[in-house]
């Protein structure tokens, strides 16, 4: 393969852009190429060793490393190209990708379509001005994932995890199985970041106090982390006078969010959601950039490994086609977030095929309908802002859509307080 | 001090009378409470909302099993650990005690995805296998594009 007549490129080798390089190749693209940063295929994957990996996608309870085997197996089989320790460093709108390695220098490819699957990252402590001293022992619990993991090593041993995120509570499970105490996970929401799953098997099951409304208002300790100040925090997440407690530690984890990563994506010109922090994109997910595509995690963040290849195979079909000069028909009606909800992707819909939507709501609540416009109403017992929903359109409800914008929404409930 | 928002299991004179078990069928997340008799039986259970949940609750109450995750040191390998798992659910009970029987097993490449690592873990006829597979240190293969090295992939 030439490097001048790259069909489909894929930005990242994650479990979307090994989805999506595999469904482009499937559709017809000739040469597909990954381009990769790290030593090998599966991105985050490697480190994720626990299992609840592939339940809906090979209906099979897998581990992250398993899920990831599979894709990369087949990546093999397709003969798609991999570019592994290649770092993209930019991307213009006319698709010229520059990337560099140790073996070529400095690489500049026109592939006719690009996938963009960077994935996500965390939020670290300077996003939360947390206040204290800057010890060391304060890690974001995916770079602590990655200590315990890939590379052999303890972060601490007496852990306080602060964010009730799905890497937090999975990591509090594996600290503890290699016998580090793990203080208290604690979270500033009245109800848990994470999934119920994870707060059952990871927390529940080990008897790990959970603190629900408090937060970590002070941090101690000079060269490393000593001690941690938690206090309750009101409803408007403002820690409340005198109900600071001190508790002693050597480790503080971070489990408060993760961000879609777009530094390219902003250089190709690629227009972000701030809603989702990720690409605006349509049905077949196609940015406003035309022949580039994003799935996965690039385009926001969700809850379940399954969703994000799910996703990126529909970016991967797209852009074979783009390449194949076969275009989607481009009517495009907007979607809207309406009352209680945050964010829905895609943000726009052809109206003419199929679609199933991601939305994710503000506050939990319950005894709710869902609402898209007056096409779609589902009665749901709860909605939480840790479960994503998922809306299944069909084309002839999609027909019955008149406007060129339609709201998504949840309505009538009574809010719940206490998760 | 700290106040504990997970299931307790409620105990008078020794004998345990309640046990709280958070369904996690579906996003609602029911917090029912089982109501033990004497003999460790159910009496009642309160708080589901439909009847896969009391069914879930059920069976996490009399055998509650998870899959048992872990890595393990690695010898002549450039890769520290490698991840694994075990085949089938062993009970939750054990997951601790697996944990250790693991710290004294070395895997020595080359590792498949799936190999067994370790037959029958604390005799509960559950097997520890890999999850990913592991190399004795890597191949640089060169592909024919001009002499440009392309390294073979190792997950």
């Amino acid at each position: 393969m030439k490097r001048s007549d790259i069909d489909v490129a894929v930005i990242g080798s994650g479990p979307a852009g090994m989805a999506a390089a595999i469904r482009a190749k499937e559709e017809g693209a000739e040469h597909v190429l990954i381009l990769e940063r790290q030593e090998q295929l599966g991105g985050l994957l490697h480190q994720c060793v626990h299992n609840g990996f592939g339940l809906f996608y090979f209906e099979q309870d897998l581990t992250g490393p398993e899920y990831g085997h599979r894709f990369a197996e087949k990546v093999k089989d397709l003969g798609i190209q991999v570019l592994l320790e290649t770092m993209v460093t930019q991307i213009s709108p006319d698709r010229q990708i520059s990337a560099v390695n140790n073996r070529e220098g400095v690489l500049r490819l026109k592939p006719k379509s690009i996938v963009l699957a960077m994935g996500c990252r965390e939020r670290s402590r300077g996003q939360l001005n947390v206040p204290g001293t800057r010890p060391a022992g304060i890690f974001t619990a995916g770079t602590a994932q990655r200590f315990v993991n890939v590379e052999g090593w303890i972060p601490g041993r007496k852990v306080v995890i602060l964010g009730s995120g799905d890497i937090g509570m999975i990591m509090a499970r594996r600290l503890t199985l290699e016998g580090v105490e793990v203080k208290a996970v604690v979270e500033i929401l009245p109800y848990i970041g994470g999934l119920t799953r994870n707060e059952v098997q990871c927390l529940h099951d080990f008897r790990i106090p959970l603190l629900l409304e408090h937060t970590v208002t002070e941090i101690h300790g000079q060269q490393r982390l000593e001690a941690v100040t938690i206090a309750k925090v009101n409803k408007d997440k403002k820690p409340v006078n005198d109900t600071g407690q001190m508790i002693e530690c050597d480790t503080l984890l971070l489990s408060v969010g993760l961000i879609p990563e777009n530094e390219l994506s902003r250089m190709a010109g690629v227009a972000l959601d701030p809603l989702t922090g990720g690409p605006v994109v349509d049905q077949w997910r196609e940015t406003n950039v035309s022949g580039i595509f994003a799935g996965g995690n690039v385009v926001h963040v969700h809850d379940l490994v399954d969703d994000v290849s799910r996703e990126a195979e529909i970016a991967g079909t797209w852009a074979a086609r783009f390449a194949k000069k076969e275009e989607a028909e481009k009517e495009k009606k907007i979607l809207k977030p309406g009352r209680n909800i945050r964010y829905v992707v895609p943000q726009t819909i052809s109206a003419q095929h199929d679609v199933t939507l991601y939305a994710r709501v503000k506050d939990m609540e319950e005894n709710v309908t869902l609402k898209v416009g007056d096409i779609f109403s589902e009665s749901l017992r709860v909605v939480k802002p840790g479960e994503m929903l998922k809306i299944h359109l069909s084309h002839s409800q999609l027909r019955q859509l008149k406007d060129d914008a339609v709201e998504l929404s949840v309505e009538g409930a009574k809010r719940r307080q206490n998760g | 001090m700290m106040r504990l928002s997970y299931p307790l299991r409620v105990q008078k004179g020794g004998k345990m009378v309640e046990e709280k078990i958070v369904c996690i069928g579906c996003p609602l997340g029911c917090r029912t409470t089982l109501k033990i008799g004497g003999r460790g039986e159910v009496l009642k259970v309160l708080g589901y909302k439909c009847n896969q949940g009391r069914q879930y609750v059920l069976e996490e109450y009399r055998n509650p099993v998870r899959i048992f995750t872990a890595t393990i040191r690695t010898e002549k390998s450039p890769r520290p650990l490698l991840p694994v798992r075990t085949n089938r659910p062993i009970l939750k009970s054990k997951l601790k005690e697996a944990t250790l029987t693991l710290v004294r097993v070395k895997a020595k490449p080359p590792v498949k995805v799936g190999q067994v690592i370790l037959s029958n873990l604390l005799n509960s006829g559950v097997d520890v296998v890999a999850t990913d597979d592991l190399f004795p240190y890597p191949t640089l293969t060169l592909k024919g594009e001009g002499g440009v090295g392309v390294k073979e992939c190792t997950i």
